[in-house]
């Protein structure tokens, strides 16, 4: 056949039209101006004191500077100056000014993607300055231009048309339960029910999906505490992953959507407690955006994490944990969403003590702690990968290598992930990555 | 009276007191008035955000936590910073009753611990300069605008200790000269060339402060409370 007898394939054309670049940029920073407050004043008071590059994971990886967090944060701090303040107007690069031009949002994408936004540098900034209120600035510019890194793209979507970022649908995450309490009952003997959807069940369990899906240990611990308490709890075969990366991209709207399907399945079930799993930054946007920031007005619904939950619940007597189960030393990581942003610090130390005969301090940790390198989104990125174990994850594994542990227990997918990638990286075989429920569900006395 | 005492000592100060007040005003009404949500980085009560924002901004224990060298220059340039402003007082009007209450001879407690303030202050500021040019982590960050700062308060520092040490200086005379200016009368300038200088130098710097990174001193309350409010 002749190739001009073969029917013409027009394709189809619906590429979205690009905003303007420089326009976006300017108006995006300009807005800075009307809030939030903070932001506004991280724009006026940077002394320029060093403080944060020496508490940066990424910049102890590699010290230079497009990786040191005031130089990353005078990205945008310099056009808002240029635009905004007198001294940037008349004097220029002389005040620290800025402006913008052309094509510099591509640089733009490494470097705010390059920060964890772990706020490790805020906890130590004589100012209070958090530089990851700067990076998610960046990064939403990034966004609203569509150079947000095609990966994150993909989970947003994935996570708004599922429900869950791994795109598991009602079907196979019954499977999954099914096979875990299949599990439970050839591990102790007991059958251990997982409640699916259940209408008036005072609690709704959201862990992150990876923790039915890849690492189920958590899950199954906290089955076998709802059943040793006999209390009444369900899961949503539709909203089972707390999960939520408009955090990251800096995505605002699908944030809130996102969020929004959570609150509602929780009013539909007429649950009492939504219960979030081990998955800071989950736990950090429902208790404290959407609960305390009242997104959706007054809740019928409190909500609750499952470390204190646990935590309590040992400390009370309710459920025994068995030490010699766990022999071997084992250290936490503070996921930064958990310990910095959400203060939950105490209650996985009070379990893993409970529940392990060798339980070892990081140096440092709790609020101090330096993030694992994957923080931000990063860990579910593998183009990040080199970077995340030669540059931001460095330090970690330092950390991990110094405690001599054989056991790195955490309460992030996302850790988890990195954690497990840089022991691989470093040929630390011999160190296992898991969750705090995970020692729980080995130990529990049934 | 020479042009340069009548510029520096008669014009500049009301405008100086104008843009200084009507910024510092506008700066922090603004930041009080935009919108915040919360930021959830270690969040606590009110009472433990008061207390925590107290502590922060009087003693530094973030800095102390990091660069133990950093806050001990930095805590010091700010507590004798202090301590100079709060002796400036003496300088515009006197206190007799409060040194007759205190037993104390008020020119020989100037003479000392206005002097050591004044040292150490010059000192301080030397180090947090060299810090800047030595320290890689610092010196990729810095811009002209802050050094100009450094240098700003460096040369009032200097022109500051000439007036003790150098020369003479009129205590007299400068508390005739203040006392007209707060009362909107003709005042004499005091036509000593360090006093000049630090007082042209001084009123630059009050009218760069709203516009500069200085403001860091308003803006650290807004920000360690609002890290701290759930």
């Amino acid at each position: 056949m002749e190739a001009s007898s073969r029917p013409q394939v027009v394709p189809e054309i619906n590429e979205i039209p690009k905003p303007p670049e420089r326009e976006t940029v300017i108006k995006a920073i300009e807005a800075i101006e009307n809030g939030p407050a903070t932001l506004r004043v991280y724009m006026e008071i940077c002394a320029k004191c060093g403080t944060c590059a020496e508490q940066c994971p990424t910049y102890y990886g590699s010290p230079e500077k497009a990786r040191n967090p005031a130089a990353r944060s005078d990205i945008i701090r310099s056009i808002y100056k240029r635009q905004k303040t007198i001294g940037g107007k008349l004097l220029g690069d002389l005040a620290g000014a800025h402006d913008y031009t052309e094509g510099e949002i591509n640089e733009w994408v490494n470097s705010f993607y390059e920060c964890t936004a772990c706020r490790r540098c805020a906890t130590f900034c004589p100012f209070g300055i958090d530089n990851s209120v700067i990076t998610r600035k960046g990064r939403a510019i990034i966004h609203s231009l569509g150079l947000t890194p095609k990966r994150l793209l993909d989970i947003t979507a994935i996570s708004l048309a599922t429900g869950n970022t791994d795109g598991c649908g009602k079907e196979g995450f019954e499977e999954a339960i099914k096979f875990l309490e299949e599990e439970i009952e050839e591990e102790c003997g007991t059958r251990v029910s997982i409640p699916l959807d259940v209408e008036g069940a005072d609690y709704l369990y959201v862990p992150p999906s990876g923790d039915v899906l890849v690492n189920p240990e958590a899950t199954m611990a906290v089955a076998k505490i709802f059943h040793k308490l006999g209390l009444s709890w369900t899961m949503s075969s539709r909203y089972f992953d707390g999960a939520n990366y408009g955090l990251f991209t800096g995505d605002d709207a699908a944030m809130k959507e996102e969020n929004k399907h959570y609150c509602e399945e929780a009013k539909r079930l007429g649950v009492k407690h939504m219960m979030c799993g081990e998955c800071g930054h989950a736990y950090r946007i429902f208790k404290f955006m959407m609960e305390k920031g009242k997104w959706w007005g007054e809740l019928p619904f409190e909500v609750i994490n499952v470390l204190p939950f646990t935590a309590r619940l040992i400390k009370e007597g309710a459920i025994k944990v068995d030490k010699s189960k766990n022999p071997e030393p084992v250290t936490y990581h503070d996921p930064c969403n958990f310990g910095r942003s959400c203060n939950i610090v105490e209650e996985p130390r009070e379990i893993l003590r409970a529940a392990c005969e060798d339980y070892r301090e990081m140096t440092p940790s709790g609020t101090d702690n330096w993030c694992c390198g994957g923080g931000g989104g990063l860990a579910a990125m593998d183009d990040f990968r080199e970077f995340r174990m030669t540059v931001s994850g460095k330090k970690k594994m330092e950390q991990v290598r110094d405690t001599g542990a054989k056991v790195v227990a955490t309460a992030c997918a996302n850790c988890k992930r990195q954690i497990t990638q840089l022991m691989e990286h470093y040929e630390m075989d011999d160190v296992r990555v898991g969750g705090v429920h995970d020692l729980v569900y080995t130990s529990i006395v049934m | 009276m020479s042009a340069f005492a009548i510029i520096v000592g008669v014009i500049l100060p009301p405008v100086t007191f104008v843009v200084f007040v009507a910024a510092m005003l506008s700066r922090f009404w603004t930041w009080k008035k935009l919108p915040q949500p919360g930021m959830t980085l270690f969040p606590t009560s009110p009472k433990g955000t008061a207390a925590g924002v107290l502590k922060e901004t009087l003693l530094f224990p973030s800095l102390f936590r990091s660069d133990r060298f950093l806050w001990a220059v930095s805590w010091l340039f700010h507590a004798m910073l202090a301590l100079i402003i709060l002796g400036h007082l003496r300088v515009m009007t006197d206190f007799p009753w409060l040194w007759n209450a205190l037993h104390i001879d008020a020119n020989t407690m100037s003479a000392v611990v206005g002097g050591a303030a004044g040292v150490m202050i010059l000192l301080m500021l030397i180090l947090l300069t060299v810090r800047r040019v030595v320290t890689t982590r610092v010196r990729e960050i810095s811009s002209p605008g802050d050094y100009f700062a450094v240098f700003l308060i460096l040369a009032i520092v200097l022109t500051g200790n000439a007036m003790r040490f150098v020369g003479h200086f009129d205590l007299a005379a400068s508390r005739q000269y203040f006392a007209s200016l707060v009362t909107l009368q003709w005042p004499m300038v005091p036509e000593n060339g360090w006093f000049l200088a630090h007082l042209f130098l001084a009123q630059v710097l009050l009218i760069y402060i709203p516009f500069s990174k200085i403001m860091h001193f308003g803006g650290v309350f807004f920000t360690q409370a609002a890290l701290r409010r759930g």
